[in-house]
């Protein structure tokens, strides 16, 4: 069998001097065969998966001479524009990872699929809808009519990536490049997700690429395997031999840091005094805006939680998104109003300040873009006493050298770190005043898994060092697994399941929470 | 030691900042007519090569260059220049003065209602939206009958009727500073609700404010030449470019100098402030887009 998809020796430079962002790259797929590329942020996999239509971002990229992409025996490189046209969309197929901004919000599912087979397919009227239709049972969607008529935003994020996927094979593709199609999904939409594409690629015999960060659903979905560092190929082969015993050093170093692969946690020996006590917390969040004679409609989000929390002691909740752990770490943080009683150390009310600081998902967003780091650290300290320019600083200093980040560069702005620093950062904000209880909001998941292993050894260390209580929030077991004490799984707002973290990973004994466990990828 | 030696960095910055300006078109176009036009003002009476009042009626309807008038004379013959740059005097300062009422207002109000200070939101949005739906310049001429003419109370006209665009945008932009993780991570932590305000919030609006100033500029100028034209803006006898496009209409066929040169000195100006004012707009965008990086 003759490859679908051939690349071979691809470079691409930013432009003519500059450094190869790709560099002699060479890819194979055959037909009913899946393949994955497999690298941390910045590896170039996705620029890969984008030359091979030549979607490339910027005119300034340049593709080095000696490069060649050939797409059932057709070069690519050096196409006219009509011709990657045609075969955009018609011969390969493009999922993105955000099932949301790909399709347009004002617009019924129906005219837009409408829209992409009447190009594909040259078919007009009912025969439009009849093999829409046909799409989405395809994908397993089973009242396909109530999805034709919906619109984006009345779908789940696993639906809208379905529809999405029906809509690329609408044209019967040849080759189907999937681009961290399942990352912005929850572990069992993930899971339906990974399987359908495994079904439509073996019925259909086509190629499929897959692009991920995600080692476990490389290994449970490729045949064969390529990973990436900086623009090379380090090692390629099947994925079971390069997962199970990797030759090259990154692809190992890779694997150690997968959180599954790390040690678990051994739960804390004696714990501390209680801080932080939730007594039947709910909180509901108006709906729409209030106006004469519209009583505004209420959504319940956390819905009567009770939980305790002692120093040392990490209690992590887990649950899909929407399941209302967001709202509860906010209502606790006291960002949002809540009904119920919130105890800290013991004592009603707010809790004094500085004693509960937040780390959040995005240490992007979570540092002001126009304060130097220094400052941005000492703010909370600023709270409670009035302290001088220098006492700020070499307070930061102080927390940048606890957190592993050089004291130095206290005065560079959140820009000129990297995602990994930017976290330990947020970490060091949170630490500048001996706080009792840390809220941790997803603060690993948007970060690659290195740097991810890393941040959870420092959240470790520092926990150990100050006898700190954390609250974490997060969807990934893995990363639950090697943290937590104490595991509470969430479910529309209510815990259904709550105990030590081994025996819940282990033995789950709530249906919904096997579900879940049962969907999460493994190696 | 002066203070850019002390801040080797800062000098850096602000070079840096420049360089990238003028590869703004709109910006490095706008900003230095602009700028040139502020510092006419500012040094007007250097410029100045005749008394603008004075009147010689032995010199009337001198052309351009002629007996020492570089744009000639008018019907009273005062020298057009001196005019044309006591106008542009008067312009600058009454639209700034009242546009600074309006950043005032308009800045504090939309800050008010982004923070929720309570009913101060519903009222204040009433408040724009009964302002905005009604035709400000019919208003300026209905206070101005009753006020009076005179610097103070064109400028108290203009700047109590047209600060709403401000508080639109403050309201839409710390909106959405309000709704960032580190204004959260502040509050968590403990940090009060006006320090959040000055540290956090004020600083982010700065850009955009800065642009909408000098957008909102050009439209306060023609407002003010609009009223001066009408005869209620600037008393008789200030000049101004509104009073000398009223005069001129007189002569306008015999004349049309008189007409064209304080039209297109308006025309220059509010042009200018529009380019510098989305110049800005561009230059903060681009930077909130290296922020994000």
């Amino acid at each position: 069998m003759s490859a679908v998809l051939q690349i071979r020796s691809l470079t691409l430079h930013l432009d003519r001097a500059g450094r190869a962002l790709i560099d002699d790259v060479s890819i194979e797929i055959a037909a009913g065969e899946t393949v994955g590329v497999v690298g941390e942020s910045g590896s170039g996999k996705s620029l890969t998966a984008l030359s091979v239509l030549q979607l490339l971002p910027g005119a300034a990229m340049q593709i080095a001479p000696g490069s060649s992409i050939r797409l059932q025996e057709r070069e690519l490189i050096g196409a006219t524009p009509a011709t990657l046209e045609s075969l955009r969309g018609a011969r390969v197929a493009i999922v993105f990872q955000e099932p949301m901004t790909a399709l347009n919000p004002v617009r019924s599912i129906g005219s837009q699929m409408g829209e992409v087979i009447a190009r594909h397919c040259g078919l007009e009227g009912s025969a439009v809808r009849e093999r829409a239709l046909e799409l989405l049972r395809d994908v397993r969607i089973n009242d396909a009519e109530r999805i034709f008529d919906s619109f984006p935003h009345q779908l789940s994020g696993g639906m809208r990536q379905r529809v999405l996927i029906a809509m690329a094979f609408s044209s019967a593709p040849s080759l189907l490049i999937a681009d961290e199609a399942t990352t912005a999904l929850d572990v069992t939409a993930q899971a339906q997700i990974l399987e359908l594409l495994k079904t439509l690629v073996r019925e259909r015999g086509i190629a499929c690429l897959m692009i991920s960060h995600d080692l476990a659903v490389i290994r449970q979905n490729c045949d064969r395997v390529y990973v990436m560092h900086r623009g090379k190929v380090v090692e390629s082969g099947s994925s079971r031999e390069v997962i199970e015993s990797p030759k090259h050093s990154y692809t190992q170093s890779l694997l150690a840091s997968l959180p599954a692969r790390r040690p678990g946690r051994t739960p804390a020996q004696s714990l501390g005094e209680c801080v932080l006590e939730v007594v039947d917390v709910a909180v509901r969040h108006r709906r729409g805006q209030r106006g004469f004679g519209r009583a505004p409609a209420v959504v319940t989000a956390v819905d009567g939680v009770s939980l305790a929390l002692n120093a040392g002691e990490t209690l992590a909740l887990v649950g899909e998104s929407g399941c209302g752990k967001s709202s509860l770490l906010a209502a606790i943080a006291g960002l949002v109003p809540c009904e119920g009683l919130l105890r800290f150390q013991g004592r009603k009310g707010r809790p004094e300040p500085g004693r509960v600081q937040m780390v959040f998902q995005d240490p992007q967003g979570s540092l002001n873009p126009q304060w130097p780091a220094w400052r941005i650290v000492s703010e909370p300290a600023t709270v409670n006493s009035h302290l001088t320019r220098r006492t700020r600083r070499d307070l930061a200093a102080e927390l940048f050298a606890k957190v592993g980040l050089d004291a130095t560069a206290i005065d560079r702005l959140p820009r000129e770190f990297s995602g990994g620093q930017r976290q330990r950062i947020a970490i060091a904000r949170a630490l500048s005043v001996g706080p009792r209880l840390v809220l941790l909001d997803e603060p690993t998941s948007a970060l690659d898994v290195s740097i991810q292993a890393q941040i959870i050894d420092l959240l470790v260390e520092l926990q150990r060092r100050e006898q700190l209580a954390y609250l974490f929030v997060s969807h990934d077991f893995a990363v639950v697994r090697q943290i937590a004490d104490r595991i509470a799984v969430m479910r529309q707002g209510r815990i259904v399941e709550s105990g030590p973290a081994l025996e819940v990973l282990d033995h789950p004994q709530h249906p919904y929470t096997r579900e879940l466990l049962a969907a999460v990828p493994r190696i | 030691m002066n203070a850019a030696a002390l801040h080797p960095g800062r000098v850096q910055r602000a070079i840096a900042l420049l360089r990238e300006a003028v590869r703004i078109p709109e910006l490095a176009l706008g900003g230095s007519v602009f700028i040139g036009l502020l510092l006419l003002a500012l040094f007007g009476d250097f410029f100045q090569t005749h008394d603008p009042g004075r009147s010689d009626l032995t010199q009337r309807f001198l052309g351009f260059g002629e007996g020492g008038h570089l744009l000639g004379t008018d019907h009273m013959g005062r020298d057009v220049w001196s005019r044309l740059v006591a106008g542009l005097q008067w312009s600058m300062a009454c639209a700034f003065a009242a546009n600074l009422i309006n950043l005032v207002i308009g800045t504090a109000l939309g800050l008010a209602a982004a923070e929720r200070l309570g009913a101060l939101r519903n009222v204040s949005r009433q408040v724009t939206d009964a302002l905005q739906a009604f035709p400000s310049l019919i208003a300026a001429i209905v206070v101005v009958v009753l006020v009076g003419q005179g610097f103070v109370p064109l400028v108290l006209t203009l700047g109590l009727l047209s600060w709403p665009i401000f508080m639109r945008v403050t309201n839409a932009e710390a909106s959405s500073l309000y709704t960032r993780d580190y204004v959260k991570a502040a509050t968590v932590a403990g940090v009060s609700r006006i320090r959040i305000m000055i540290g956090h919030i004020v600083p982010g609006l700065r850009a955009t404010l800065v642009s909408v100033f000098a957008l909102h500029f050009a439209a306060l100028l023609i407002a003010e030449s609009a009223l001066s034209f009408l005869g209620i803006g600037a008393p008789l006898g200030v000049p101004t470019w509104g009073n000398m496009l009223a005069e001129s209409r007189q002569y306008v066929l015999v004349e049309p100098r008189l007409l064209l040169v304080p039209a297109c000195a308006i025309i220059l100006t509010v042009i200018a402030a529009n380019l510098f004012g989305d110049g800005l707009g561009v230059h903060a965008r681009r930077g909130r887009r290296t922020e994000d990086r």
